[in-house]
């Protein structure tokens, strides 16, 4: 069982995230398209959530702006009690940097890296050196004998676990997943499903994007968008 | 950074191979180039400085192809006037005025032609270098009598002869004793046929001929008023070294200049070279870039690691081209000694540390001006693609 990571200095009674009246417009042309409208709730330290919703509700433009790839149009977003809006690009490569960790459903492993290097990649970033953090890792997703091997000699299952141990070497307050068993068969999803439990009654704080129900029923809590509005 | 972007440049390993190759031929131009002017000037003004002389007196005609004919050992088709010897002697401000008869002797049979040069005692101070490796009368530098020659290191090598030997010239029905040996010099004396003044003459039937008179003045100061004495001195024209120089190196210039147009043109392609490896190599890994910034890599971060990737790239390149211009550097001074009007002897190619390093600082330079746009392009990518790919 993964051991709890240890999360960034912040206040444990502000939520991880708080949004009020979150609103993202894209302008596809002349037509102006309301991704997200007036959404408003909150994710509490620890929680584990399954954002769910038909396509184009929204989910993908929440969880760019959960992550801080992207600003809200308007509306308040405190991620870990920082206001988002109005951060610079700067400011909000390093909230994601820190407080953050991502799991992609195509995992996004680096091709010429190995298992190790891609799960140190972002300390690169974070310029840190974290060997031990790395090999702790490798231990919690049962990697170790993979360490020196590269993505592609390893399975769909091992590389989520690997997209995983990246998000976490840097000790994020939140775990932050896109579609994260899209590409895995129905036993691999369940072992992935499973950590994420794991992570989840050892502190850490989960969302998940997903269209998969038994993941979406393995949470907490379920945050269903429609139309851009959180029901 | 450094690993992540090596590993990188090992994933397209033919385009990013051919892309080196090219920077590579470039720097190697480049240096080769850079190491032949530096080298030419340099020899070229050790050689003319060895000379012992400041300035040349040769028949009317073309003077810098006359003296450059005379300081390698070629000969001429007109001659000066036994009066012009006598009258530069008499010129107060030349302290030694040494004749030369130079004459080419075809040698068909040996598929060559050989140089002979007829000289009198007054050349030996104009010849500091003169050292003999053997000779029939040890601590001798010269002559010993009429039927005389002194070989050069080369011309020894080739006749196969020593000092004491016979020496029969067929061409001439003269036979000669072989004096001595000279040591090799590095200049054209090492493959000169020298015997004296007289004897030349005598040899082939040019009674009191001169090709030319190398005179070294008393003060070098007084160039300027020697000269303007000898311009009158009637069938014969000066040319001073400096002036020779001057002209050697205007002509070089020329050739530099042609050369340089090639190195510029292969620095340029080679640029655009890299410049396309970068650019396709970010179009490829947009997703990746993306990744990166999603996992929190600043802007700044992407930048410098497509910078490193394209400095890796002509870092590389800069010591393959320096390790092609050490290998084939002779071969390239060889085609370029064939273009050049007076190539010293010795190598021209002077490859120093002043070189190099102006080649890598280039060859650098090249690397990060070819990177900005496309590190500029990676750094612009928007982490939410990360999500998009997927």
């Amino acid at each position: 069982m993964p051991s709890p990571p240890k999360p960034s200095q912040t206040s444990p009674s502000l939520p991880v995230v708080e949004a009020v009246e979150l609103t993202k417009i894209y302008h596809r042309g002349r037509e102006e398209v309301r991704a997200l409208n007036a959404a408003t709730f909150r994710i509490e330290r620890g929680e584990f959530v399954a954002v769910v919703g038909p396509s184009g509700a929204g989910k993908s433009t929440l969880l760019n702006l959960l992550g801080c790839m992207d600003a809200p149009t308007s509306g308040t977003l405190r991620i870990t009690g920082q206001e988002v809006q109005g951060l610079s690009d700067q400011q909000r490569t390093r909230l994601r940097r820190e407080q953050i960790g991502f799991v992609f459903q195509h995992f996004g492993l680096m091709p010429t890296l190995t298992v190790a290097e891609n799960i140190a990649l972002p300390t690169l970033f974070a310029r840190r050196r974290l060997a031990q953090r790395v090999d702790e890792l490798l231990e919690q997703v049962a990697l170790s004998h993979r360490r020196n091997h590269r993505p592609h000699e390893l399975s769909g299952g091992e590389m989520q676990r690997v997209a995983i141990a990246r998000a976490l070497v840097n000790n994020p307050q939140m775990l932050l997943a896109d579609e994260p068993t899209g590409n895995l068969d129905t036993a691999t999803g369940d072992t992935i499903i499973s950590l994420f439990q794991q992570l989840h009654q050892a502190g850490l704080t989960v969302v998940v994007v997903t269209h998969n129900t038994p993941l979406a029923s393995a949470t907490q809590r379920q945050l269903t968008l429609r139309d851009g509005r959180v029901d | 950074m450094l690993l992540l972007a090596l590993r990188n440049l090992t994933r397209r390993p033919l385009r990013n191979a051919l892309t080196l190759s090219g920077l590579a031929v470039a720097v190697a131009v480049l240096a080769c180039l850079s190491a032949f002017g530096q080298g030419y000037r340099s020899q070229l003004g050790s050689e003319l400085d060895r000379m012992g002389m400041q300035v040349m007196l040769v028949p009317l005609g073309c003077p810098y192809d006359a003296a450059a004919r005379v300081l390698k050992g070629k000969t001429l088709d007109n001659s000066l006037p036994a009066s012009a010897l006598t009258l530069a002697q008499h010129d107060p401000a030349v302290a030694v005025a040494a004749p030369l008869l130079m004459v080419a002797l075809p040698r068909p049979s040996e598929g060559r032609t050989d140089m002979w040069v007829g000289l009198d005692r007054a050349a030996l101070p104009l010849k500091p270098w003169w050292r003999m490796k053997s000779h029939v009368t040890p601590g001798s530098n010269w002559f010993p009598s009429d039927d005389s020659v002194i070989l050069g290191a080369e011309a020894a090598v080739t006749e196969a002869r020593e000092p004491g030997d016979k020496f029969y010239s067929p061409e001439t029905g003269q036979t000669l004793r072989v004096a001595g040996v000279l040591e090799r010099s590095g200049t054209s004396d090492d493959s000169l046929f020298f015997v004296p003044l007289a004897t030349a003459q005598k040899m082939f039937h040019q009674p009191g001929r001169l090709t030319a008179i190398a005179l070294r003045l008393r003060d070098p100061a007084l160039i300027s008023e020697a000269t303007t004495r000898l311009q009158r001195i009637p069938g014969a024209q000066v040319v001073t070294l400096t002036e020779m120089m001057g002209t050697f190196l205007n002509l070089v210039g020329s050739v530099r200049t042609l050369l340089l147009a090639i190195a510029v043109l292969a620095v340029t392609i080679s640029t655009l070279s890299v410049f396309n490896t970068l650019l396709a190599a970010v179009v490829e890994r947009t997703g990746e870039f993306s990744i990166m910034r999603a996992l929190g890599a600043s802007r700044s971060q992407v930048f410098g690691l497509i910078t490193i990737e394209s400095l890796l790239l002509t870092g590389l390149g800069s010591a393959c081209g320096m390790g092609l211009a050490a290998g084939l550097g002779y071969g390239f001074e060889n085609i370029v000694k064939q273009w050049v009007p007076f190539a010293p002897s010795g190598s021209l190619l002077s490859l120093t540390s002043s070189v190099m390093l102006r080649c890598i600082l280039i060859s650098f330079g090249v690397g990060i001006g070819a990177s900005l746009y496309p590190a500029w392009q990676a750094s612009r990518l928007h982490p939410a693609d990360a999500v998009k790919m997927d």
